[in-house]
């Protein structure tokens, strides 16, 4: 069994999320409290509607809970408004999502340094950071293509590239197989698996793919609203 | 059937913005449309008045050709093909105040026949009663100018002989009142005209309308069969079809608007459509799999747009209607010395509207809705369409040799084919400038990029990158710069109607003119005047010399014609003549020069040696050119010298000056004139006059300028809004990779500012082009190019920035209300 910091990375306390369908009240999240500590690959399961991409949107700061609070950095960041969390998503959050949500016409590189360029820095003072990561999800001969210009397993690289960019403490991804078929989506699962490996990345994965969860260290299980 | 509607309609429901602001664009454009339409009709029934003013519904006059002839109430015979008929007896006078001459026709006539025929309008309401005895009814134009009201006296000179009048009251500037000359006319009592001048004949004139349904033609025939011939003259009152001519000459910058409400309501809707569809696919997607056929896709998209162009132009022409009263009414307030317009609100401006709303929605959604309803059952299904591109280098290409085309087709077409070949000329400056705009756009961003990197940080550096290649930013750049060409180019056409219509004297160099008798010890007197800077006495012959091809109402005759050219802005037809016909004209040679409509009239040209007599000698004169004034009506021109030797010209009868102050120097010719009747005026006053009018009356197309701008508003806030709409999941991804609300704002204000420049600088040039075609087409009417004002295009660029940057708000406080994690959940 691996060892892990003694430092939550994201810690969620009782997190409700409450939904209005047809003027009546949903509830998507009953309470759900967890601990994801650094450097840990933690795998979100469930049916679909269970709640766990609303779980995991919560913890990565792109949705507020309606009770509860979430905590990164031993920070609440549910009471930040839009610059600070806008700060939280572009040093300390890397976000990966089925769609990929690559700007479609900024190239690779511009997409992958989105976050840095966001946040004030210059191109030429990461060239270094830009052509290693390049390298490490494979695309440097595809620098300068458009997201059209890529197949689905690159787009997701590129998406991955540039959620670990900006160094951050972690990454959230929300189904980066489910668009892709088994084999590409397997190259995608090794490439996350040696980022958590190699340089200690705490990764949240949300997937629906028992294969894909075997990657990760921890699995834990959304059913209507609450923890398996 | 029932469930295409039910569809259809739930689309329509669901997506309230987008139906709103498709809407919106119908209804604007079929009220603008509706509004210009109906507006050039009234200017046009407007213009009808003024020219008809005297005549009211008169068609016909008849007028004694002999004094033996009796003009009474009897002289017309009692016919069914009469409607109504009024005697007006005319006679003129002259009022004076403080050296200031103005002519004043007097006219009386039976009051009951004529306000049958052209009932006179009171400046506060009411009618006519009582009015006997030396009373006069003025007009508000002459009275305000002299500042008399009701119950003051005025003295005029009826053949030299003074004559005082109570003013029983103040007409509005119509009707009988209405004249198309100088001086003012004005209504006294039939029995104090008889009275003072003693005349064989009751009336001057008998005016006549002609029953429904029968035509002047037809009853001045009739009539010529009923009155002698050798004593009497039955003549038409106006030239209808020269009225009707007129009128669509002067509301040209109304359809000129109608023209560019359509352009941008065909953009509107077809980009809207293309979105439309777009948004459609998976829907589309659906209806083909499960065997709906490619027309029946179409179809339903198609009628869906329908029920856009239907509800909007239902909407469109009661908005269109209260438009019109608001614009018409407000004119009324402006014009209490002017003309009233009325409303004239016809079945084909409603029809057209209606219908132009249902094509116009209904072709602007087809190019797209086509496209999608052609695209392959399995990509649309599969979500793979990919719009095919065309290379950059063939659209530039097209664009290019389309502008050329367009720029070069009114300069080469023959006279006949200007106006199709100006109206393809505008269509296709459009068209290529459409086609140019993204090239052009993807230039600029990327010139911006580096500058905006600079100045806005990564910030404006994403923003210019963001417009590359960015289909949203060049339909907003494009539908911007067609609304500013659009204000520009009505701007500068309306200013030059204005301005052609009021100052006639545009070009000339004359600062003031006196219109009189003057000897030569009177000019040396003017010559001496403090302040004069240059005079041109000039020798005026009317109805005096023949030619050959019939005889000229008026000929003037200087020796000075350089001086004469400029003072009267002649546009000689070929530039080199001038040359020759000053040197000619100083060696006193029997020359002329010639305007084109008299050597029209006349079957003349340049060289043609033509006799000129006065009836007791005759002369053969040369023509050495021909030219075109609008300061003058002179038809022909002579040197002085041959006036005096050929036809015994006697002093001095107009005289055009220059002078460092006008208004002085006009003050003192009036008082060199003393009791002489004289018409002096400054060109400035002349123009005044002129403008008071004038400058009212084409109001309404200064107001219809800021409905384009209201419409080019509502298409950029649709496209912004449209922009949003697919951008939104753009802007989630943003957000997502840490995009804050400032930064967003920032983002998008810079972009809507550039796309603002460029959509400015594109309108600037388009228009600039747009205006030469307008004037090239219209050329051979007018004798002068227009004046353009830079300050026009720099405030309607500037204008458009502001709108486009205004219209950034719209999707700037919708991204706020955005919920990142639905928008980026699904694809």
């Amino acid at each position: 069994m691996k060892e892990y910091g003694s430092i939550a990375a994201v810690e969620g306390r009782n997190i409700t999320k409450d939904f209005m369908v047809g003027g009546t009240v949903s509830k998507v999240l009953k309470g759900i409290s967890l601990k994801v500590m650094q450097g840990e690959f933690v795998s979100v399961m469930g049916q679909s509607g269970s709640g766990k991409s609303t779980l995991l949107y919560i913890l990565g700061g792109l949705d507020t809970p309606t009770e509860g609070s979430v905590y990164i950095d031993g920070t609440d960041i549910c009471s930040f408004d839009d610059a600070k969390m806008s700060r939280i998503r572009r040093q300390k959050i890397g976000f990966v999502f089925q769609f990929y949500n690559l700007i479609p016409n900024l190239n690779v590189e511009e997409n992958i340094m989105l976050p840095l360029l966001l946040d004030g820095k210059k191109i030429r003072d990461y060239r270094g950071q830009l052509d290693h990561i390049l390298d490490v999800v494979g695309l440097s001969d595809r620098r300068k293509h458009t997201p059209r210009q890529l197949s689905g397993g690159q787009q997701q690289r590129t998406a991955i590239a540039r959620a670990l960019i900006g160094s951050p403490d972690i990454l959230f991804a929300d189904e980066p197989t489910g668009n892709l078929d088994s084999r590409t989506g397997g190259g995608i699962m090794r490439l996350l698996e040696d980022i958590n490996r190699d340089s200690g990345q705490t990764i949240i994965m949300v997937t629906h793919s028992q294969e894909a969860a075997e990657s990760s260290s921890r699995i834990i299980t959304v059913r209507d609203g609450v923890l398996a | 059937m029932n469930i295409i509607i039910k569809y259809i309609l739930t689309n329509m429901k669901e997506r309230k913005v987008r139906t709103v602001v498709m809407l919106l664009s119908v209804i604007l454009s079929s009220s603008l449309l509706f509004v210009s339409y109906s507006i050039g009709a009234s200017y046009e029934s407007a213009q009808q008045k003024m020219a008809r003013g005297m005549y009211g519904k008169a068609s016909l006059s008849v007028t004694a050709l002999d004094d033996s002839a009796e003009l009474d109430d009897n002289t017309v015979p009692d016919i069914p093909e009469i409607q109504a008929e009024a005697g007006l007896r005319k006679q003129a006078a002259m009022y004076s105040e403080g050296g200031y001459y103005e002519t004043v026709d007097l006219v009386s006539s039976n009051l009951e026949q004529l306000n049958r025929i052209n009932k006179p309008r009171m400046s506060g309401g009411g009618s006519i009663t009582g009015f006997s005895g030396r009373q006069i009814i003025l007009p508000d134009r002459f009275s305000s100018k002299f500042g008399i009201s009701k119950g003051d006296t005025v003295t005029l000179r009826i053949n030299d002989i003074p004559v005082s009048f109570e003013v029983y009251g103040i007409a509005a500037y119509d009707t009988l009142f209405l004249r198309q000359t100088r001086g003012a006319t004005a209504l006294v009592p039939l029995d104090v005209l008889t009275d003072i001048v003693q005349q064989t004949q009751k009336y001057s004139e008998i005016l006549i309308e002609p029953a429904d349904d029968v035509t002047a033609g037809e009853l001045k025939s009739c009539l010529e069969e009923k009155l002698p011939q050798d004593l009497y003259r039955v003549s038409e009152t106006v030239d209808e079809a020269q009225i009707a001519a007129d009128a669509r000459q002067k509301s040209m910058p109304f359809f000129l608007i109608s023209f560019f409400a359509l352009t941008m309501s065909v953009f509107i809707i077809y980009s809207s459509y293309k979105v439309i569809t777009l948004d459609r696919l998976p829907v589309i997607g659906t209806f083909r799999s499960i065997g709906a056929e490619e027309k029946t896709v179409t179809s339903i998209l198609l009628a869906e747009s329908v029920v856009y162009g239907l509800t909007g132009g239902l909407i469109g022409i009661p908005v269109g209607t209260a438009i019109l009263k608001v614009i018409l009414h407000g004119l009324g307030d402006r014009l209490a010395q002017g003309i009233e317009i009325p409303a004239v609100i016809t079945l084909p401006a409603i029809s057209i509207s209606i219908a132009a709303a249902v094509i116009v929605s209904l072709l602007s959604s087809w190019i797209p809705v086509r496209r999608a309803g052609r695209l392959p059952v399995k990509e649309v299904v599969l979500g793979t369409v990919e719009e095919k591109k065309r290379p950059v280098q063939h659209t530039v290409a097209i664009a290019a040799i389309l502008g050329i085309i367009s720029i070069v087709l009114p300069r080469i077409a023959p006279e006949k084919m200007l106006y199709p070949a100006g109206g393809l000329s505008l269509l296709g400056l459009i068209a290529a400038a459409i086609l140019f705009i993204p090239s052009f756009t993807n230039l600029a961003a990327r010139g911006m990029e580096r500058l905006y990197g600079t100045l806005f940080g990564n910030e404006g550096m994403l923003a210019a990158r963001n417009m590359r290649d960015n289909k949203n930013v060049t339909q907003n750049i494009t539908l911007l710069f067609i609304s500013i060409s659009a204000v520009i180019s009505i701007s500068a056409v309306g200013n030059f109607v204005t301005s052609y219509i009021s100052d006639v004297f545009q070009g000339a160099e004359l600062e003031g003119f006196a219109d009189g008798h003057m000897e030569e010890d009177f000019i040396r007197q003017v010559k001496e005047l403090k302040g004069i800077e240059e005079v041109l006495p000039i020798h005026v012959l009317e109805d005096k010399v023949q030619g050959e091809g019939g005889s000229f109402t008026r000929l003037e005759a200087t020796d000075n014609l350089k001086c004469y050219s400029s003072m009267f802005a002649l546009h000689y037809s070929d530039g080199k003549e001038s040359e020759k016909a000053v040197s000619a004209f100083g060696e006193n040679e029997r020359v002329m020069i010639i305007s084109e409509d008299t050597m029209k009239k006349m079957g003349l040209t340049p060289g043609d040696k033509i006799s000129l007599s006065d009836g007791t000698y005759t002369a053969a004169y040369r023509i050495i050119a021909g030219y075109k004034s609008r300061a003058t009506d002179v038809e022909a021109v002579i040197p002085s010298y041959r006036a005096v030797q050929d036809f015994g010209a006697e002093g001095y009868d107009f005289l055009a000056y220059t002078a460092a102050d006008a208004d002085a120097v006009m003050v003192q010719i009036r008082n060199l004139f003393g009791d002489t009747p004289n018409w002096s005026r400054t060109v400035e006053e002349f123009n005044a006059d002129a403008a008071s009018t004038v400058s009212t009356f084409l109001q309404p197309m200064h107001s219809m300028t800021y409905f384009i701008l209201l419409m080019a508003a509502v298409g950029i806030v649709n496209n912004l809004l449209i922009n949003y709409m697919q951008r939104r999941r753009a802007i989630a991804m943003y957000k997502s990779a840490g995009l804050s609300g400032r930064q967003n704002v920032k983002m998008m204000l810079i972009e809507g500012v550039s796309a603002g420049l460029i959509g400015a600088a594109a309108a600037i040039a388009v228009s600039y082009m747009e205006i030469q075609t307008i004037f090239t087409v219209a050329g051979p009417k007018i004798s002068i190019r227009p004046d353009l004002d830079i300050a026009i295009f720099l405030a309607a660029g500037a204008m458009g920035i502001v709108i486009t940057a205004a219209g950034s708000a719209v999707p700037i406080l919708k991204s706020r209300q955005m919920k990142l994690a639905e928008e980026i959940k699904f694809e």
